[in-house]
Parts: structure tokens; sequence; C-alpha cells
């Protein structure tokens, strides 16, 4: 591996100064957690760090803790812990499930809630060393190439799609970002989090290269909440979402009042589909207009050369889970 | 430092060889297994950050200084000698480096050392206590879980942790806490058998045997029961020593830079840079290295002789230019330590004319596409001609009137197979030391004889002068059968730095730079008359070689059919993609695929059930006309339908299923070549009583050290215990045949059986060896088969399948494979071959691929992730039916087996797909968008 100096931090604050430090010194640094991605990175001299910041050190945010009603999730917190804290379990059923859906135990026994949520795409151009947006370059090599796993929404100028299984939970729970900088700290909700390739194509997210996700804040659940998380794999175990689905309804009796279906695996960033929500809400949710949401959470897609299939695989996943949530005993 | 350029390589040897003598005469040879407190060698680069952490090591505390890029498992493996911990990926994607993390299993290829400062990490090494194996030890050797052995130590730490949570668990709760371990044996129902069986949890049985119908045949004494390997205790122990554990005195470590460009000419390179480096010792390119990789190029070790050396056109040097391929070496430096060389290789500038590229075999044979080699892209055989193989019978045309005649049909259609990857757990990791003008390498092999062989050869150096060895091995499935480039670019480099010399592959290298299953494309033509009788069948096949010819690039299948009209023509073609080459049964998964599925679909267009139809075409003499030894191929249809429930699970009318979830059920058959031939052995016997049994295997996974040990027991009369086996190094052990070709326990078990019955003579004439006496039998057997008959294993498989038409997500659910592999020497290995066989054929009919960009020509999928290889979670209870016979021939019957397994595999998944579906997955592997735009293009149809 090339040569890097590995640097614990104490906490966020001083995380974000080391950065900052480091990039006024004509150094890259880059921030760790749990270390599968960042080390396979590394290990490939996709990303060269001068210094690699150690968020595992941070005091205080491996815990998940009661706040204004919600819980507060420290962003060190392994999807481990998270898949099975009985609170999560019970409340936020979409964010255990998504956790517990990731990679390998021994993967989710050390990578962390905000390393699952930042890890870089897992487009097969950029983990093998095309000078891709990805990777600092001007091109998106999917367009023309292999596109099987790529995005159906969202894409442009790249087409990759967010990797996380965590963040279409956090997005359909309204989680609340809290990101510590040099300057101080700024809360953003979820669904800001995330950024398009037209806004930033190098980056996935907001966070400015001396900024760290310090925790994650969910409100608290609404009454008659309830959740789940489906994800399609390519084999049974330790891919990436090729499609998933978060949902969350909020039910009366059999009656839904509010509906979030957010789904991975289709845009660059966790995409919310508000047409298909709006369907749902003030109704029963019946095979019919199950269907009928699922076509109109597909309204609008745009698939590649390959990736045709994601649009009704994506549809019978809506359809199936949003009838299996709403109707489950 | 200086290298010597634009030399030969034997002036080169001759130049850089007075000085190496003295630089190399310390090393002892015997170093195979590690010291366990062996130290780096190096001293500490200041300019490399080091921090000094506090961390607990099995129970022990521990103060260490370590770089802070240095992973945990290095820090383990290099620094504290604790070997057992293997690395299969470096990128947390096989679990082979599993470790406990304060109780938790972790990826230490994913963790930093500098990052355990005041935590606990327990090893492998840790599990047994005062030499008592820890429970979870005992149930692997008692099921026989580790096959190769190199991704166990991982296996039982996830286990560990698994119970050190769940004392109790559950089958689906072992697959989910093992699925972050990878078994390329497949081997992932005895790992869940064994874990359970370690909590107290039994499983059910899924192995049953029955001697042939009217064929019965007398049960021997140490034959024929289940037993444990008698190297089973090292591999659970983390004590077996892979090539990549062997550590010498003053080592260095070696690193290949690959070609970034899928076909291009070196216009120079330029090593002055990477020469400059400190701890850089010895820089190789094809400017001073013009070592030719014989076994890498025409067809193979076994072909490749003194005579094709001689007239071959088509050279495969150790460094080629044109480079033919992404992943083909062009240059490889030694250094101090593997960071220090990685560096170097960041240093060397190679000025490239990139050249267009072709991947597909059937583009590659068109006018105007890209030439590969001067003489054209339809591969030279080894007499430098370029022509198809094939072969042929009767006269297809005249077959296809017939057929036509009366009043019968003629089907066509197209069939394609994908390059997967051998994808061994093992990647490639080899030392070669010099003495003099003696080299040693360490090294994975299947065949120590031919490597050295033809390793002599290719570095025109006396065969006696070349030692090779190979204790332990993960994994072979045909990738490890002659020498590697690694071999000789390891000696190259030893040979210019004067000191011992690691290669290490990493996995993509691996994937990229050795070699997998030759892609095929295959179209069919088959007459078949009213009744469904087979007229003739005619196969034009086009298999991708990539830029060299490992092997031979058949197309299998159709000779298992009885037809009266037989042709096939097959282009071996070259392509820039990697290499093909043989993998677990070469030609036949593929070409059963292909023949099969068509067959299968004659049977579908003929309203036929398949195993009737297979029933009626089946072989029954080889070729037609030579009859077999014995034969049980119906039996083992008959008994496997019964078995398996195929009338209830095949649906007469495919994807009838109502509703998106649909169920299917597939089958496959397989007559399998099991020859016999020349392999040797040798007996030794001194006072003590004890007999020690040479021979020249090294055992690549599938238990040829505990077979031999097997059959000399039975052979002398004498219990297990009382044989000792000596494997796996040329100075010791005689020639062998080497584990490809699923044959070492016909021939090499054969020469044990000969050399006992030698040793037994010299004991009746003589007595027992007195103090100081030793006896000694050395055979060289060749048998033949009498009255050109023709030996083969057969077997039969049923998959039962689910596809969900909606997702386009497939599962088997149930498989049983039905073998008769002649008199079963070990029961327990053997069921874990036929379930390993039979899983990593769902593994390439449902996901593998190595996928490529067409416009860059670059892999995509290198990598267990990307590749997707099978996970435990993928993998169901494989049940198998012996059915065994004794033909007479073979140590007491025994017939071949390893390969077999796979052989109908894939075929037979692809028939259950077909059946739930009711569409034909014409193109592997079938996955879920494939299936998806089926089920969508048919319901448009419908509708």
């Amino acid at each position: 591996m090339k040569t890097f100096t590995n640097s614990n931090a104490r906490d966020p604050k001083q995380a974000a100064t080391l950065a900052q430090q480091a990039r006024r010194e004509n150094k890259a640094a880059y921030f760790n957690s749990g270390g599968t991605d960042l080390l396979g990175l590394v290990k490939e001299r996709i990303v060269k760090p001068d210094v690699l910041i150690n968020l595992r050190t941070l005091k205080g945010l491996d815990t998940i803790s009661s706040a204004a009603g919600g819980v507060n999730i420290g962003g060190q917190v392994t999807l481990e812990t998270l898949s099975r804290d009985p609170r999560i379990r019970r409340d936020y059923t979409v964010l255990a499930e998504a956790a517990e859906s990731v990679a390998t135990p021994q993967i989710r026994n050390f990578g962390t809630l905000a390393g699952n949520v930042c890890q870089r795409p897992w487009c097969w151009y950029y983990r093998n060393g095309f000078p891709c947006f990805k990777a600092g370059g001007n091109q998106c090599f999917s367009i023309t190439g292999e596109n099987q796993f790529h995005a159906i929404f969202g894409g442009g100028p790249s087409y990759i799609v967010h990797p996380s299984d965590t963040a279409p939970a956090l997005v359909a729970l309204d989680a609340r970002f809290k990101i510590i900088g040099p300057a101080g700290e700024r809360t953003v909700p979820a669904a800001d989090f995330f950024v398009l390739p037209k806004q930033n194509a190098a980056r996935e997210n907001v966070l400015a290269e001396d900024e760290v996700l310090a925790s994650i804040q969910l409100p608290s659940p609404r009454a008659g909440q309830r959740s789940t998380y489906h994800k399609e794999m390519d084999r049974e175990a330790w891919t990436h979402a090729v499609v998933s689905a978060a949902l969350v309804l909020e039910m009366d009796k059999d009656i839904c009042r509010s509906a979030r279906i957010v789904l991975g695996g289709v845009a660059p960033i966790p995409w919310r589909v508000p047409d298909a929500e709006k369907l749902l809400a003030g109704q029963r949710i019946t095979p019919d207009l199950a269907a009928k949401a699922a076509e109109a959470a597909l309204a609008g897609a745009n698939p590649l050369a390959k990736n045709a299939y994601k649009v009704p695989l994506t549809k019978a996943i809506v359809q199936r889970t949003a009838l299996a949530l709403a109707t489950r005993a | 430092m200086s290298t010597p350029n634009n030399t030969s390589r034997r002036q080169f040897l001759e130049r850089s060889g007075a000085a190496i003598v003295a630089a190399t005469a310390a090393p002892a040879l015997e170093a195979q297994a590690p010291s366990q407190n062996a130290q780096n060698t190096i001293s500490p680069d200041p300019s490399v950050p080091r921090t000094t952490i506090k961390v607990t090591i099995n129970g022990s505390p521990r103060r260490i200084e370590v770089e802070d890029r240095w992973t945990l498992v290095e820090l383990l493996r290099d620094h504290l000698g604790l070997t057992g911990t293997r690395i299969g990926c470096d990128r947390g994607e096989c679990g082979a480096c599993t470790v406990l993390i304060d109780g938790k299993a972790g990826y230490s290829c994913s963790q930093l050392a500098v990052w355990m400062d005041g935590r606990s990490i327990q090893t492998v090494e840790s599990l047994a206590q005062n030499g008592n194996l820890d429970p979870l030890q005992k149930a692997f050797i008692e099921h026989d879980a580790p096959q190769c052995g190199f991704c166990t130590s991982g296996q039982l730490m996830s286990a560990k942790g698994l119970l050190n949570r769940n004392p109790k668990p559950a089958q689906d709760d072992a697959r989910a806490a093992l699925t972050g371990n990878i078994c390329r044996c497949s081997n992932y129902n005895r790992y869940v058998e064994a874990t359970l069986a370690a909590a107290g949890v039994s499983s059910p049985q899924t192995v049953q045997r029955f001697a042939a119908a009217g064929a019965p045949f007398a049960a021997l004494k140490t034959i024929g029961h289940e037993t444990p390997r008698i190297d089973a205790r090292e591999r659970v122990t983390g004590k077996a020593t892979y090539s990549g554990d062997v550590r010498l005195p003053g080592m260095l470590y070696a690193k290949v830079l690959r070609s970034p460009h899928a076909h291009a000419r070196i216009k120079s390179i330029d090593i002055s840079k990477a020469q400059a480096l400190p701890g850089v010792k010895a820089v190789l390119t094809h400017d001073n290295c013009t070592v030719v990789w014989g076994a890498g190029g025409i067809a193979g070790g076994q072909q490749y002789n003194d005579a094709v050396k001689k007239i071959t056109k088509q050279r495969r040097y150790a460094f080629n230019n044109p480079v033919r391929f992404v992943g083909d070496p062009v240059a490889a430096v030694a250094a101090v330590n593997r960071h220090v060389a990685e560096e170097a290789l960041q240093l060397i500038s190679v000025d490239y004319e990139v050249l267009p590229h072709v991947l597909e075999p059937e583009e590659a044979l068109k006018p105007g596409a890209p030439q590969i080699w001067p003489e054209g892209n339809l591969a030279l055989d080894t007499r430098n001609e370029a022509k198809p193989t094939g072969q042929r019978r009767g006269d297809v045309e005249k077959g296809f009137q017939e057929a036509m005649a009366d009043g019968g049909h003629v089907f066509e259609d197209r069939l394609t197979t994908t390059l997967v990857h051998n994808a061994q757990m093992e990647p490639r990791s080899c030392v070669a030391h010099w003495e003099g003008e003696k080299l040693t390498v360490y090294t994975p092999t299947g065949g120590i004889a031919n490597c050295r062989a033809d390793t002599a050869r290719d570095l025109d150096v006396p065969l006696e002068n070349v030692r090779i060895v190979c204790q332990y091995m993960g994994g072979n499935f045909g990738n490890k059968n002659q020498n590697q480039d690694s071999d000789l670019i390891a000696a190259m480099l030893a040979k210019q730095s004067g000191a011992p010399v690691k290669v290490e592959y990493s996995r993509k290298e691996d994937f990229i730079g050795m070699h997998g299953r030759w892609p095929t494309v295959q179209y069919y033509k088959v007459g078949v008359s009213r009744d469904g009788t087979l007229k003739s069948i005619q196969l034009r096949g086009y298999s991708g070689m990539g830029g060299y010819r490992k092997n031979s690039g058949n197309i299998g299948g159709i000779e298992v059919y009885q037809c009266p009209n037989i042709e096939t023509t097959i282009y071996p073609v070259y392509t820039n993609k990697t290499t093909s080459g043989n993998f677990r049964g070469p030609e036949y998964p593929q070409g059963y695929f292909g023949i099969q599925n068509m067959m299968d679909e004659v049977a579908f267009k003929l309203n036929m059930d398949p195993v009737e139809f297979a029933l009626k075409n089946m072989t029954r003499k080889a070729n037609d006309q030579n009859p077999y030894t014995n034969y049980t191929l119906d039996e083992c249809i008959h008994r496997g339908a019964e078995a398996f429930g195929w009338k209830q699970k095949w649906r007469p009318e495919p994807g009838s299923d109502r509703g998106p979830v649909k169920r299917g059920a597939g089958f496959a058959f397989m007559a399998f070549r099991s020859g016999v031939g020349r392999s040797n052995a040798i007996i030794e016997l001194d006072s003590s009583g004890k007999y020690i049994v040479r021979v020249g295997v090294t055992d690549v996974g599938a238990g040829a050290k505990t077979t031999m040990g097997l059959i000399a027991a039975e052979a002398l009369e004498v219990p297990l215990s009382q044989v000792t086996v000596d494997w796996g190094d040329t100075s010791r052990c005689p020639y062998s045949v080497g584990e490809s070709g699923s044959r070492t326990t016909i021939q090499t078990g054969y020469a044990v059986v000969e050399a006992a019955r030698e040793i037994k003579k010299q004991i009746a004439e003589k007595g027992m060896p007195k103090t100081g006496e030793r006896y000694t039998a050395s055979t060289n057997p060749n048998p033949t088969i009498a009255d050109n008959k023709v030996r083969a294993t057969y077997g039969a498989h049923f998959v039962e399948v689910e596809v969900d038409v909606e997702t386009g997500r497939a599962r088997v659910l149930k498989y049983l494979a039905v073998h008769d592999c002649g008199r079963v020497m070990n029961p327990l290995t053997a069921a874990s071959q036929i379930k390993g066989g039979a899983i990593m054929g769902i593994g390439m009919a449902l996901h593998e691929e190595l996928l490529y960009d067409a416009r860059s020509g670059q892999p995509l999928t290198a990598g267990y992730y990307g590749h997707r290889v099978l996970t435990h979670r993928d993998a169901p209870d494989i049940e198998v039916i012996f059915i065994e016979s004794d033909d007479g021939y073979g140590p007491w019957g025994a017939k071949s087996m390893g390969e077999s397994s796979k052989v109908p595999a894939v075929a037979a998944v692809g028939n259950a797909v077909f059946n739930a579906l009711g569409h034909r997955m014409r193109d592997l592997p079938i996955t879920r968008d494939k299936i998806l735009m089926a089920a969508q293009r048919g319901a448009e149809v419908r509708a």
C-alpha cells in the first residue's frame, strides 16, 4: 500500500480540523470508519491518501440514545449494533432491516452507519480504475458500456447508483444528518444530504472534504407507523442492491394515512417516488392500488441499453412490499 | 544496481550465476515451515510512518511497532508468524482472513493494524488449548469441512463468533453467520453441518450408497468407510503450510506490472526510476528476460515438449511484446518488502502503441478483425497448423434427410457460455530459491512432476537441478496443473537478485493473469425421427482462448448420445480476453450445457419427457461401438428419477405454474472418461513397522493424500495408522501424473497397490526388516484395458428450481446428484467432491461471469464480489446417491470423480429454469436480467 499517516481523531471537530490542516499542507486526507470500503480503494490506488483520519476513536459517537422523542444514532454505531437494537427494530424497522441486509457479518461488525451512508459508488468502472467522473475524470463509461447495474432515474452526467442500503431507509424516515466541519456544525435533512451528478458529478453528498457526518437523528415514530426494507440481490448475499425499496407507512387500521417510498439501486441518490406515495395516502392498499402505485413509481424511468429489466423488477417489489406491509397483521 | 540489458537468458544466467552462489548459500531448504519468531529482516524506512500499539493477540498482551499502512493480516502473517490466517482476496470479499476482534468476526485484510490499539485479536491458532482441539475443530474434521482447507481458518472463526453469541443455532443461522466466507471447493453443506454438530445440532442425512444392481462386490476392510483426512488436523489448526506461508531468510518480495491494454505493442520501457528506488533488488522486463513459458501456450505442458518447443511459431514468453490481454505481464520487481515492490511498479514507465482488440471468438474470425498473431486468429496446434478440431461419424447431411423423410424434424439452435474463473481460494504465491545451479520452487501446483519438467525446460536447466515443493495447496480446479509464469518470474528474479524471491499475485491478478474456462458459442443442428430417435447431430463451435492457447478449447458432450451421424467442428480462436484453460472437466460443463439444453428442447418440441428422451437416445456403447467395462447409466437415471420425484416435480407444460413464482425441474446425465494409466509409487518399510508411502501428489483438496493412505493400508493389510504418506516434494516423491483429469486415485492409487504387493513379497521372502534394515518397493505400472473396452463414470443430476418471473430471481430448491464412481474409496471425502461440483455448477449456470467492457477490453468483474461466486446462503443441500460397482480396473474398481460432478450440473440447472419459466435461456449465466426480459417478452407475445 501507499505510505500514509494514520491520525486518530478524538472528536469530530478535531477530525475536521485535521482534514483542513492536511489540505492546507497540500496533502490528501480521507476519513475512515469501518475500513472495508476505503482500504479497498487505497489498495487499488483509486484513492491515494497521505493522511487517514481515523474516526473509530471518536468518543461518544458509537451509541444510540433517546433525543426529543426520537433517537440519536452516532455515526460510528456499527451496522451490526443498529440491526440488533430492540428500539430500532421496533420503531424504525426499515433501518434495522436495511442494516442487516448489508454485505456480510464481518463487514456489519465493523462497518458503521456513517460509513455505509458515505461509501463510494460500487460502479465497476469506478472500482476498476477508469478515469470517470467519480475518479475526477470527465466521462461516464457506463453510458455506452456495461450498464446493467446503473441508474434508471436521475442519471447524467454520471449514471452510478447510490450503493447504500441504509440511505433509502434514512430518507424514508425523515432523518436529519448532523455534519461537523472545522467552522462548526450544521444539520441537513436526509433528503438534502445526497446530491445528483448534475449538481456535483464527483461526489454523492453535500459533505465538504473536511466535514464529518457525526450523527443521525430520527424523529419520533408517528402513530401507526410501520416500515420495511426489501432488497433484491444478484446472489443471496454480499452484493449491493440491484434494486431495493424502503417503505414507511402510517396506518390507521387498514387505511394508509401517509406513505414514504424510497428506492435504492435505481438512481445516483436514494430515489423518493412522491407520485406513488400520493396514490396510497388516505387509501386502503389493495393489490390494484399497489400495482397503480408501482406504475406511478416507475413513470419517467429512463433505462440505459442493458438495465431495462430494472423497471419491471422495481415495479414488482414496490407493489409487493407496499401490499405486504399494509396488510401485515 | 544494474540490470543486464538485451542479453539472452542463457548469457544472463552465466553472467549473474557466480555472484549468486555466495549470496544464497545460507538459507536452509527445510524452511518450508515458517519460523514462529521470524523477524522482519528489513531495517525500518524512517520515511514510513510507524506507530506503537498495545494489542492482545490470542490472550497475550503485546506492544508492537507497526507501519501505519500495515493491515492486521499483514501484521499477523508477516510479523507475528501467525500464518494460519490466510489471504484469499485482500479486499473483504472472501473471508479467508477472518479473525475475532473483541470477540466479533472481522476481515483482517480490511483493518489496519494501527486501528487495533487496545483491542483483543483471536486467530485460528488460539482455538486449540494445550493440544486439545476446540469442539468446532473436531466437528470440522469429522464432517470433512476442509477440502483444500484454505478458507477453513476463516470459516472456523466465523463459526466461533456465531457460537459465542448463539450456542444453539439453526441451519439458517449458521448459513447467515458463515455467509461472509467463500469456499470455492463449495463445501458449504459440510461447513454448516460441522458448525451445527459442534453445537449439538444434527443435520439431515444427505448421502446414500447402493451397490449396482446385479453386480455385488465384497466389502473391504479400510477402503469404503468414512475416514477423516489424514491431514485434517493441520487444516483446522492453521498449521498447514501453503506456498504463501513459506518464508526464507533474506527473502525478497516481488510484484508484477501488467498491461492495462487489451492489445498493444510496447515501444519502450523505462525502469530506471524503479531501479533507483531504495530497496529494489531486481527488475525484469522483456528486454532482459526472454524466458519462454511453455505451458502458458500451445495446449499446455502435456503437449509442450522439446519437439514442440523447437518448432512452434507462437511462443508465450514470461513477458510478451505485443501484450495480448489486460493483465499480460510487462515487468516484475523484487524488493525488500511488498510495499517497496508495489511502489517500484508505479515508477516503471511503459510507452505503448495501443492496437485494436477483439474479444469475441466469432468476431475474431471475421475478415478485417484485429490480428492477435501474425498467423491469424485461428489458434495453431502443436504442429503449427491452423485448423478446427472435431470428429465425424457417418454422414450428417444424410442423417438430416433421413430424419425428414421419416416424418421427423431438424432443429437448430445457438447456445453460449461465458468466461468463468477457477477462482480457487489460494491466490498464486510462490518462492524461488537458488543454491548454486540448483533451484527450489515452493509453489501451488497440482502436479509437482509436470511443474518441475516445465520449469527445467523453460529455464534450460537440467531436470535434476530443479526441485518443486508443494505441501498444501488451496484448490486447483485445473488452474495449477503445470508450471505458471509466476514460477519462472520468481526464479529469474531470484537469479538476478541473488536472494530467494516470493512472487505474490493479488486476487485480481489471479483472475486476469492466470486462466478461466473458455467461453463458447455453440451452433447445433439435430435431426430426429418422428418417434424421437436421434439421426444426426451437427455442432459448429467457437471457443475463445484469449491471447494464447493454453489448453484444447474443445466442446464436449455429444459423445454421450447414441447417434449414427455426428459431426463437430470446433474453432479455438485467439481473442484479447484473459487466457482460457482447463477448469474442472475442461470442455464438458459448457459443452453439456449446450448439447443437453439442445436435447431438452428437442424433447420439448417432440412433446417427450426429457428423461424418456435420454433413455431412448443415450450412449450404451462408447462412440456407438466400444463396450464399456461396466454400465450403470440406466440405473443412475432410474434411481435418481425415483428418489427425486421427477414425475411430480417436472412440468409437462413448462412455465405452467400459476402466479409469478413458478417451479420446475431439470435433468442432465453424464458419462465421463475414467481411463487407467501410468504412475509411480514408492513404499518403504524399516524395523519400526511403519510404512512410508511416497507419491508425487499434492492434494488439491480432493483428499488424495488420504486416499493414497487408505489404498496402501488396504493393500498392505495394516491399519491406516501404520501408514505414513509422503507427498508434494520432487526430491522425495516419484513421478505422478498430477492432480488433473481426476486420475490420481486410479493411476497413482494403482501404483500404490503394486508397490504394496511388491513390499509384501519382500516381507514374505525375508521377514520383517531388522534394525538398520529398510525395504523399498518402487513401481511404475502402466495398466491397460482389455478388449477395446472403454471405462467411464456415470451420473445423473436432478434439480428443482423456483423462478420468480416478476423479479427474475432463480433459486435451487432441491438438488440430487447420482453418481457411479465405481467403488467409493472414502465416502466422506467423495460426497464432498460431488456436492462441491454441483454447487459450482449452479454458480456457473446462474451467476458467474468474468465480464468485459467491450470498448476498452478491460475485465470488470475480477474478484469474488464481481464474479458472484456463490456464498453459503446460495448453496442448497446437495443430496448424493452413490451407485457402487467394481469393474476390475483401478484400485478395487475406483473410478474418476472430481470433475464429473460439475459436468452435468450446469445443463441440469439450465433445463430446470426452462421447465419452470417456459423460456429457453440460451446464454449463460442465467441472471435475473435475462430471466426478466424473457418473461416480459413472453408476456407480450401471449398478450
